[in-house]
């Protein structure tokens, strides 16, 4: 027993002393709370760039050094996290969920920490609402127009499509779903029906069941893999023809394994690229990672690292690098090609949507398959909604 | 067990039921108030951010654990509890209520809340109730997400740091004054109150409900008292909570919540004031110290870093396990325990 406590000890002292003069970056990740089923490749993406970038000259001459803390999905423990990163003097931080991004907002923004987080609610893509948060990905409602816009663009009968709603109820879920349903209206969709089927639902067949009474041509789904996958197999098993259209962490690789065959001829939308995708970047993740392919997640975890790094060295091309002058920084970010890994980027003092172009993929045959950039109109008035 | 030191003769009945009998036992809470209000000058904002966070979690506990260790009645809606007063104090701050009165406001929301979900209590026991009180957390939940236009639904709800005469409240150092007077505060109340006539009667009514009504405490009225009381400060703890972290979303007042402050008492003690407060240390305590544990493992040995931080949530488990096995009867008494060791050293009895 006190063998273990010094040992403890020791170990608590080595992390304190471990100190360097490298920029500091807090990596705020889900390693083993609910969502770290994907939290964990995002964040093997975001290590997997600063190590390369650290290997290939830093920001300029200077390495970056990344402070992972898992958090859990907690939002007492992301602060206390967020609390540890400032005194550790960071000078930026990757986050990950919705909660914790919202609960920090006003805190980094006190601090002047700019943050690129995987949380993609529309809100906080407006700096007068959150001056300090930065996505590498539009935002859950742009996402969804760019998806309703490329399924009423390859609608070919001449009656106008029926569209339904599947989500949680739950923040994440019920966010988008207004000015999705504006924006269908626009477009000439009959809206049919929602449905609410939760994130650990094992079945849906009673909201499928009322959904096939109205014969939805397509079905939104904004959930989580699984949540998705029970909601398509149980569509199979109903019989349903209806295509369905899965937001961002609604689908990715794990999608085959969990519905099987019933996955095959939906789509999905994603804000980067798939591993393997014929783009100048995929060379550097396939040598990274030794050819082993890796998930949808894990490449937008690379491309967010990538962009807040680009920020850094435009920082320190204009000065010293600190959080302020890293976001006035990437606000003069314009259309930063993440070597083809996702679309380009540009972000502006009033607007920090990064662009409003979404990935449309393809299930087929066990595979995502990548089909078309759709991209929509950086329009002023959908900027936080 | 209570011990007093030897020659502590009380000459009144007022001084018998003195919170703190002893000189030494004052002398011993001074200083640690001394120490404790020293803090903020030498400790970094991470070590600050903490003790904040120990002491809401301290409210939070206190509250439950009058409630459900002192009054019996099992709540399995406390965050949600938590959740009103912060969304009640938040409000009322963002019409320009200045904050005491904010955050009153919101514990007499959460107050009223909580004993409307408390009226099935009279009919309900134990693991009924426990269910009943679970509605709650679920129907709240659904009104923080729904009714947009008070909460803010999904988008969440902004509130500034607290300000009190035009002086800021907007760091880790000076919050942490704040949040330590309510907090004293709320556990000076909670102590008095067990000491009184419905303190009593909540012991009753926890021990045998029949025996209680037969001696004449009215069964109902007391329930919804305790629910009241309870949720009162379980609202003071959401409104320092919405007031410290500045941003509230229904995400933070989910049954996790709830479920944490049950894992306080029982790990602190049930019924036991001091074994709310140190709950509250471990349990928030717990995961910072895992993380520090892994990630300093991380530095010497990454292979057994990752394997040990998938782990983390296991061993968070494994402990409250352990904890329940050994020490069912929680911190309190492993205190309790070291303190007669003391007391008896070296004689064993």
């Amino acid at each position: 027993m006190k063998k273990l406590l010094v040992l403890t000890v020791l170990a608590l002292v080595a992390s304190i002393s471990t100190a360097s003069a490298a920029y500091k970056v807090g990596l705020l990740s889900d390693l083993t709370g609910p969502t770290s089923s994907v939290g964990a490749p995002y964040a093997d993406g975001i290590k997997a760039y600063v190590a390369w970038l650290n290997d290939n000259g830093g920001i300029a001459g200077e390495p970056v050094e990344l402070i992972q803390v898992d958090y859990a999905y907690n939002v007492q423990q992301a602060l206390a996290a967020y609390k540890r990163f400032t005194s550790s003097g960071i000078v930026a931080m990757q986050g990950w969920g919705t909660g914790d991004t919202e609960a920090l907002v006003k805190f980094v923004a006190k601090d002047h920490i700019p943050v690129f987080s995987a949380s993609y609610s529309a809100h906080l893509m407006d700096p007068a609402k959150a001056p300090y948060n930065f996505t590498a990905a539009p935002d859950y409602s742009t996402q969804g127009r760019a998806g309703l816009k490329y399924l009423r663009e390859s609608w070919k009968e001449a009656r106008a499509p029926k569209l339904a709603f599947v989500f949680p109820d739950n923040p994440y879920g019920s966010v988008p779903i207004p000015a999705m349903k504006e924006f269908a209206t626009e477009l000439g969709f009959e809206i049919v029906g929602q449905e609410n089927v939760d994130l650990k639902a094992i079945d849906a067949t009673p909201q499928l069941l009322s959904l096939k009474k109205v014969e939805p041509d397509f079905v939104w789904t904004g959930g989580t893999t699984p949540s998705t996958a029970v909601i398509m197999k149980d569509a199979q098993k109903l019989g349903m023809t209806c295509t369905f259209l899965t937001n961002i962490w609604s689908s990715d690789e794990n999608i085959f394994k969990l519905a099987g065959d019933a996955a095959n001829g939906h789509f999905g939308l994603q804000g980067g690229v798939i591993y393997g995708q014929d783009v100048p970047g995929m060379k550097i993740i396939r040598e990274l990672t030794k050819d082993q392919p890796q998930m949808t997640h894990y490449v937008r975890g690379f491309v967010s690292a990538m962009v807040m790094c680009e920020g850094m060295k435009m920082a320190k091309a204009g000065g010293e690098v600190t959080g302020e002058s890293i976001k006035a920084a990437l606000e003069t970010m314009r259309d930063f090609d993440p070597q083809g890994l996702a679309p380009a980027i540009s972000y502006f003092a009033d607007d920090h949507r990064p662009n409003l172009s979404v990935n449309i993929t393809a299930f087929t045959d066990g595979k995502l398959e990548f089909v078309k950039t759709e991209t929509l109109e950086r329009k002023k008035e959908w900027l936080g909604h | 067990m209570s011990m007093h030191k030897c020659g502590l003769f009380y000459t009144t009945y007022a001084r018998e039921d003195g919170l703190f009998p002893s000189k030494f036992q004052k002398t011993c809470l001074a200083l640690f108030f001394a120490v404790l209000l020293a803090c903020p000058q030498f400790l970094d904002s991470y070590v600050m951010s903490i003790l904040n966070l120990i002491l809401i979690a301290v409210i939070g506990a206190v509250s439950l654990n009058l409630l459900t260790g002192v009054c019996g009645q099992m709540s399995l809606g406390h965050g949600a509890f938590v959740g009103v007063g912060a969304y009640g104090a938040a409000v009322l701050s963002n019409l320009g209520i200045p904050f005491f009165l904010a955050l009153l406001g919101g514990g007499a929301v959460a107050a009223m809340i909580g004993m409307v979900f408390g009226i099935p209590s009279l009919r309900l026991k134990g693991i009924y109730l426990a269910i009943s009180t679970l509605a709650a957390q679920l129907i709240l939940e659904y009104v923080f997400l729904h009714a947009g236009s008070l909460t803010g639904g999904a988008n969440g709800l902004p509130v500034d740091a607290p300000e009190i005469m035009g002086y800021s409240f907007d760091t880790d150092s000076k919050i942490f004054y704040l949040i330590l007077l309510v907090t004293v505060l709320c556990v000076l109340v909670v102590t008095n109150v067990i000491r009184t006539r419905p303190g009593r009667a909540f012991v009753a009514i926890r021990d045998y409900h029949q025996s209680a009504e037969n001696v004449g405490v009215n069964l109902f009225a007391f329930k919804l008292q305790a629910f009241g009381l309870s949720s009162f400060l379980a609202g003071i703890a959401g409104g320092l909570w919405a007031h410290y972290t500045m941003y509230i979303t229904p995400e933070q007042f989910s049954m996790g919540l709830s479920i944490s402050y049950l894992a306080m008492i029982i790990i602190g003690g049930m019924g036991s004031v001091l074994g709310s407060i140190f709950g509250a240390i471990f349990i928030t305590l717990l995961p910072e110290m895992l993380n520090l544990l892994t990630t300093s493992l991380g530095g010497i040995a990454p292979d057994l870093s990752a394997i040990i931080v998938p782990m983390k949530e296991g061993v968070f488990g494994l402990m409250l396990v352990l904890f329940l096995i050994f020490e069912p009867e929680g911190l309190a008494r492993k205190w309790r325990l070291t303190k007669a060791y003391w007391k008896l050293f070296p004689f064993a009895y």
